[in-house]
């Protein structure tokens, strides 16, 4: 059965040997004959010409014997391709539009591929990644389905000790900055927190030394390290006698007892990783670790996850969550890293394929147009014998062409994309792996140029050749009204547009969300506020007294510089996610027994003075309110609309956790802030409680520090220049080992919380623009393409009478009613796709009727413009010359 | 030399399969010795020979194998595969009932139609 497919293939790729051969052999067969006929008694030449003769045309037999071995179908397909270059050669026009068309749209498909492949598709660079996964929460609703992969300590516990089938490490899904000082050199680098076996499970064997150990790994285990190649490199110089040696983090040394070789690649950005030292209490208590897990060999996902579920459903309940919407579950590790960007990812994918679809309705609507000018030629052709099939395949082949070259002109645009789109991307994509046009995106648009052509020709192609000879070559070309069926293309013309509202629509629901949440007061005045970044996790500050004498310090120095008008220290800035804490109502109309959750920031005195966030009752912090002083909190309008509706929030008292009892001393205004719950909306103003540095105790301190970085911000009176500088010199002259991290304005802060939402209107907008620009080119293209079929007939009409305006109307009306027939039908389409959107859309509703009418109306004007455009002709016809030329 | 009879479409695969089948030949070889069994009986058009053999040989009934001839000259020789004789056999046999009910036919007395 094979030996045919293998004697096609070998003929195929090997057509100048197989020509060779045949040549030799068949020369051969000649000299043989004409040696016998010598042998007989002929003269040599005369011999030679009859062994010629007898043989026939050798050339003939050499292309029987190709076609005998099947390579009649690629030598036809090359000849075909060759010809259409000819036909598309001789129209410029056409070709351009088409190929213009085609690059725009296969270009934004590749550089979105290029994204989508990075981060969504293209394996993880680790040892057989199809056999790593991630234990996730698995969130069942009405219709819909989330994961969310962050677990509490007592979930790792049960994973370790219970799920056979895996080998499993727990990591915390974040790096943070910390102070290093190592080889003499002070440096702020990335660390990320990891488990035992963290690497083993990865598959990744360290470069030089090893990995931690589970001892390592235990609350009060050996300080030790495992390093990046870079920082290696960079700080290290290679050295080979690496293990052993000691950097300084957070100002305790750490033994470094592997370097991770250079190919390693990570999720989470970092230079160095530490023991993890996972526990139930403290960082554990809340679902601040994520699970990686190695399948064990001869074990199947479904034995795993099987597994999981059934250790799953107790710790859920341990945790207070409902196992009835929520269960535990494996998915693939890849799955697991991009569960927050995969659905903004895919609805952006969906939409260039949208565009892109767009784009060939458009190139099969002048096709079309094309072959009713080709009529001709194609009865011609089949009048002289060629098949229905033979014409399909040409045309085919023409489009084939024209999608590659489309597609050639798009693979370069979608550099260019590529090169835009890197610079629009959120950091909240987390895109890791390089963004490149590499094989596999190449590939794809290959792919999808060859698919484009056959899909935007086939239909062209098939109505071309559905023809009457007779009626075609008598028809001497000349167009009369209804002479052609018209619906073929205006059916795509409907179609074009319908997926045209589809998109607007989406767009429109993503630029509202984006202008929504911009138009969110953010709560405070972000101008001439600079902000600069700092870990204090370090061994130096380990208690809150040192903590707060560094705090009064630095802010005194910052003070004095020129045009600072005041300076603070807060734990999270507005815009950033805070810290999430439980508390208790001990008094007043509501009493909890259970705790409640707001956010939780300790801030210095001026903190609400820097940020003007203004107050509305009591007061806020002063320098009375010490370490001594009786506990105080300020809360925000949003904490008591939620939780003290109907009370006096003055003077009720909070657990806030550990058993102590704080009295609200003032209420402020509300800040945006990035939720992380609740409602999970980007930004909004959510319960918070202020408390001061100076209250807060050792120990809570501490873990606070380990997973944030408190900022110190800074108000000028004027532009604010030089002040990098001067704060970085007033931080100096406190501690000189401490670096800041990178200074923002809180407009930088600000403008950096909506990147996601700018990603998706930004781009959503621009191919939606692209695709009214198609609808508004394919709808011009039929009308006028439709004035210059009648010319003849709307001459006659003037002629007899009837007005400009009315010819006209009779040219473009069909243009508008198309139009308003694809609105409707992308209405209803769209009041389904946007039903896609309900996760990323904000302040609007998926029906929103402002967008569906605005959208509708605009498409329907545009519509309007490209009908009456073409149809101006009209007025240029002279009826007498129109009739005379015959 | 005799009158020579144009040779069947199809039967010439079956001849070169036999012919092949008494052992390896060239492409002039199988020529040869089908006319010199048939006793220049059948005419073959040189022609439509090759053809015939890369037809055969595509779908894996001979083998070709280029080799050395009598005057040293390289010369490609083509034999029969296993699947080549299975095909010849069942050939053979089609052709047989063929040609019985074809004689049937052509014997058959005008009372009997």
């Amino acid at each position: 059965m094979l030996a045919p497919l293998r004697s096609w293939w070998r003929a195929l790729t090997g057509q100048s040997r197989l020509a060779g051969e045949m040549a030799s052999e068949m020369d051969s067969h000649m000299e043989r004959y004409a040696a016998d006929l010598m042998a007989a008694g002929v003269d040599p030449g005369e011999a030679r010409r009859q062994a010629r003769i007898e043989f026939g045309s050798t050339a003939a037999a050499a292309e029987e014997c190709r076609e005998a071995v099947g390579l009649r179908w690629p030598n036809e397909f090359s000849r075909d391709l060759r010809y259409a270059a000819r036909v598309l050669r001789k129209s410029p026009t056409f070709t351009a539009a088409a190929v213009a068309t085609l690059a725009l749209c296969i270009g934004a498909n590749t550089a979105i591929f290029s994204v989508v492949d990075a981060v969504l598709l293209r394996p993880l660079p680790y040892p057989h990644p199809e056999r790593l996964f991630s234990v996730a929460r698995h969130f069942q609703g009405e219709g819909s389905e989330a994961y969310q992969t962050n677990l509490w300590g007592g979930a790792w516990e049960g994973v370790r000790d219970h799920a056979a089938y895996l080998d499993a490490a727990v990591f915390s899904d974040g790096s943070m900055g910390v102070n290093s000082a190592s080889a003499g050199r002070v440096e702020y680098l990335k660390q990320q927190r990891v488990s035992a076996g963290f690497f083993r499970v990865l598959g990744i064997a360290p470069l030089i030394g090893r990995e931690f150990s589970a001892d390592e790994d235990r609350p009060g285990g050996r300080a030790v390290t495992v390093i990046g190649y870079a920082l290696w490199k960079r700080v290290f110089r290679a050295d080979p006698a690496i293990v052993g040696q000691a950097v300084t983090l957070r100002g305790e040394p750490y033994t470094i007892v592997g370097v991770l070789p250079a190919q390693f690649q990570n999720s989470v950005p970092a230079d160095l990783w530490t023991p993890l030292r996972p526990s139930r209490s403290g960082e554990g208590g809340g679902s601040n670790y994520a699970i990686v897990a190695r399948l064990r060999s001869g074990a199947t996902w479904a034995q795993a996850n099987g597994q999981i579920e059934a250790i799953g459903t107790p710790i859920l309940r341990q945790y207070g969550q409902d196992p009835s919407t929520q269960r535990l579950r494996l998915i693939s590790f890849q799955r697991g890293l991009t569960v927050d960007v995969r659905q903004p990812l895919l609805i952006l994918w969906a939409a260039v394929g949208l565009v892109l679809l767009i784009g060939c309705v458009n190139i099969a609507g002048l096709l079309l147009a094309r072959a009713a000018g080709r009529t001709r030629e194609m009865a011609t052709r089949m009048a002289l014998g060629s098949g229905r099939a033979a014409l399909i395949r040409q045309l085919l082949a023409e489009s084939v062409l024209l999608g590659l070259s489309g597609g050639a002109a798009g693979a370069a645009l979608g550099w260019l994309g590529v090169k835009g789109l890197k610079a629009l991307m959120p950091a909240s994509l987390n895109v890791w792996q390089a963004v490149e046009l590499d094989w596999r995106v190449l590939a794809s648009t290959a792919c999808a140029s060859i698919a484009a052509g056959i899909l935007f020709g086939l239909y062209p192609a098939l109505v071309a050749s559905r023809l009457e000879i007779r009626a075609a070559l008598g028809e001497a070309g000349r167009g009369v009204a209804g002479a052609r069926n018209p619906w073929p293309r205006r059916s795509l013309v409907t179609g074009e547009v319908a997926l045209g509202v589809v998109l607007l629509v989406g767009a429109g629901l993503l630029i509202r969300t984006f202008a929504h949440l911009r138009g969110l007061t953010p709560g405070f005045d972000a101008h001439y506020v600079i902000t600069a970044q700092l870990s204090l996790q370090d061994a130096r500050y380990a208690t809150s007294q040192r903590v707060n004498r560094l705090f009064d310090q630095s802010l005194a120095r910052m003070r004095e510089l020129p045009g600072v008008e005041s300076a603070a220290v807060t734990i999270s800035l507005p815009y950033e996610r805070a810290l999430n804490d439980g508390f208790r109502r001990l008094d007043g109309r509501h009493v909890d027994t259970e705790a409640q959750i707001a956010n939780l920031f300790y801030v210095t005195p001026e903190y609400f003075r820097v940020l003007r966030i203004p107050l509305l009752r009591g007061r806020v912090f002063t320098a009375a309110d010490s370490s001594t002083a009786a506990p105080a909190m300020v809360v925000s309008e949003a904490f008591v609309k939620m939780y003290l509706r109907d009370d006096d929030p003055l003077g009720r008292h909070l657990d806030l956790g550990g058993g102590d009892r704080r009295e609200i001393v003032g209420v402020v205004g509300d800040i945006q802030q990035k939720s992380g719950w609740g409602d999970g909306a980007p930004t909004a103003a959510m319960p918070d409680i202020y408390i001061p540095a100076t209250q807060v105790e050792d120990k809570f301190m501490q873990l606070v520090h380990t997973w944030f970085s408190p900022s110190w911000i800074v108000r000028t009176a004027g532009p604010p220049e030089g002040i990098v500088g001067g704060m970085q010199r007033a931080l100096e002259s406190v501690d000189p080992q401490l670096p800041f991290a990178g200074f923002h304005s809180m407009e930088d802060v600000r403008y950096r919380a909506l990147a996601q939402e700018r990603f998706q209107a930004v781009l959503l907008g621009a191919l939606a623009g692209l695709a009214l620009l198609l609808a508004a080119v394919g709808i011009y293209g039929l009308i006028a393409n439709s004035v210059a079929e009648r010319t003849r007939e709307l001459g006659i009409r003037l002629a007899l009478g009837a007005t400009v305006p009315q010819a006209m109307r009779s040219v473009a009306l069909p243009g508008v009613a198309l139009a308003l027939a694809g609105v409707a039908v992308g209405s209803v389409l769209a009041g389904f796709a946007s039903q896609l959107l309900r996760h990323l859309i904000w302040g609007v509703r998926p029906g929103d009727p402002l967008t569906f009418v605005a959208v509708g109306l605009g498409l329907l004007a545009v519509a309007a413009a490209a009908s009456f455009l073409p149809a101006l002709r009209v007025t240029r016809l002279n009826p007498a010359e129109t009739l005379r030329q015959e | 030399m005799g009158k020579q009879v144009d040779i069947l479409q199809g039967t010439l695969d079956m001849l070169i399969l036999k012919a092949v089948s008494l052992g390896p030949l060239h492409g002039y070889g199988i020529l040869l010795r089908i006319q010199q069994v048939s006793k220049d009986a059948l005419r073959i058009p040189q022609g439509s020979l090759y053809p015939a053999l890369y037809r055969l040989e595509h779908r894996g009934w001979i083998a070709a194998e280029w080799g050395e001839s009598d005057n040293k000259r390289k010369a490609k020789y083509y034999r029969l595969t296993a699947a080549g004789r299975k095909q010849f056999k069942s050939e053979r046999q089609e052709w047989k009932r063929l040609a019985v009910a074809i004689g049937d036919v052509l014997a058959a007395e005008p009372e009997e139609v």
